[in-house]
């Protein structure tokens, strides 16, 4: 059984169909990619496996149990996190505190949490070595405002992380960055892969094609193909395609 | 599902008037055409020449002026409005867009009997040869038609590409214009017929 499965997902609002049927599954330690042109459904998919929607029909399973309709709160604390196409950050704290914030042990503490983070020598190590893994190890103590757009969505990566999950969402993560922006991300995302489960929502194509061990193609609601980025691009359409040229 | 065909659209008519009191129609759309095996159908014709009307009557979200459109032997105005979609999809564009004028309340009416649309109406689906995405979209096309389904294909042709998708994806084709519905066998004969000449200008080869 796979870490995470989605069975015969169907959400419609009001008249209008959003999901039609979606089957999806994500094994342990790989990244799996989901993506679909503008519309096709693929925000309100991931709002469905993250627990934001409850769908008509269907069911998600996590490591063997059946999460359809809880909360988002109760999935985040069963080991999923999600990073948002909108970032959420704590604009006026600095990275670190960011990061310190977000780990377990400091929520646990309350409201003079980020005050007594600083005391504690093993949570500073932990959310150091968390920046220094999305990159920012020399940004702890910038204000996240003043960071660069790029640098900010990897702090939001840090944060999700923070929660130590066994799956991390990532929900179009190049969405607004510049090619190098885009190009330090795969770094980033390359270097996360074996360290967590990874599913990624994306445009960019040639962002997923370069990272994924497999793609869903959402359309209509629907996934419209399934594969390994090697199956996929055996497709003659997308061998004439630009992704296809890049190969 | 039903011995049925998948769609008939038995003497079916669309007529628009021009007003309440001006009784004279505007716009008419005579159909009548039977389908009874899974295939893939090419729709093409002018903007304006009753294409969306078409598919919106075969969804039931358009009521005929006369005759019926019968889904896999459900006739579409009786089944209940919110299970309309599991017999026929209208997929506008990207979104899937249906929006039925409720009449009469759905316990007098009849279920629809399927849990996964019979019929999909793709309506002007976005093909862009950049991104690759258009395999995918004719791979699915020819996975609904391999499961049973009937896919329609609305397209105003407005490039080489589009004719060239038509071509290799569909099996047979209605042409829309001067308020008919004409069937044709395959490609060739489409794009040999006068009309559909005229009306693809430069790009009918």
């Amino acid at each position: 059984m796979a870490l995470f499965e989605a069975h015969e997902l169907h959400l419609r609002f009001g008249d209008r169909v959003v999901l039609e049927d979606i089957s999806l599954s994500f094994e342990a330690g790989r990244l799996s990619g989901i993506m679909g042109p503008n519309g096709a459904g693929k925000t309100t998919c991931f709002n469905v496996l993250t627990g934001r929607y409850r769908p008509d029909r269907g069911r998600v399973l996590f490591d063997g149990a059946d999460i359809t309709g809880r909360s988002p709160q109760a999935i985040a604390r069963m080991g999923i996190a999600r990073s948002f196409q909108l970032m959420n950050l704590f604009d006026e704290f600095t990275a670190f505190e960011n990061v310190a914030i977000a780990l377990p042990q400091t929520r646990r503490r309350g409201a003079d949490a980020v005050g007594q983070a600083y005391g504690d020598a093993a949570l500073v190590a932990e959310a150091h070595d968390i920046l220094g893994t999305v990159g920012l190890g020399q940004r702890a103590d910038q204000i996240a405002k003043s960071l660069p757009y790029g640098e900010r969505r990897a702090l939001e990566i840090a944060v999700a992380l923070a929660c130590r999950p066994k799956l991390l969402f990532l929900d179009e993560p190049t969405a607004g960055l510049g090619s190098d922006g885009r190009a330090r991300l795969a770094d980033l995302v390359r270097r996360l892969k074996g360290q967590v489960t990874l599913v990624v929502i994306e445009h960019d194509m040639e962002f997923l094609f370069s990272l994924a061990d497999d793609i869903s193609v959402i359309h209509w609601g629907q996934v419209i193909a399934q594969g390994s980025p090697a199956e996929l691009r055996t497709n003659p359409w997308v061998k004439n395609s630009n992704l296809g040229k890049l190969a | 599902m039903s011995d049925a065909p998948l769609l008939a659209i038995e003497g079916v008519s669309k007529i628009y008037r021009r007003g309440l009191l001006n009784r004279t129609p505007a716009f008419q759309l005579d159909v009548d055409f039977r389908i009874d095996k899974p295939a893939i159908v090419g729709v093409m014709g002018p903007n304006g020449a009753g294409k969306t009307t078409l598919f919106e009557m075969i969804a039931g979200s358009n009521v005929p002026t006369r005759g019926r459109v019968m889904v896999a032997g459900h006739d579409m105005q009786r089944v209940r409005y919110g299970e309309r979609d599991r017999l026929a999809i209208h997929y506008h564009q990207s979104y899937q867009v249906r929006r039925f004028s409720r009449t009469r309340p759905d316990f007098v009416m009849e279920p629809a009997g399927s849990s996964y649309p019979v019929v999909h109406l793709f309506d002007e689906p976005q093909f862009n040869t950049q991104d690759g995405y258009i395999g995918f979209m004719l791979d699915f096309f020819r996975r609904l038609r391999s499961e049973r389904r009937l896919v329609f294909i609305c397209l105003h042709p407005t490039a080489a590409l589009h004719l060239e998708l038509l071509r290799e994806v569909c099996e047979r084709f209605f042409f829309v214009g001067d308020g008919q519905v004409r069937p044709f066998a395959d490609y060739g004969t489409i794009t040999a017929d006068p009309r559909v000449r005229n009306y693809l200008g430069a790009l009918a080869v």
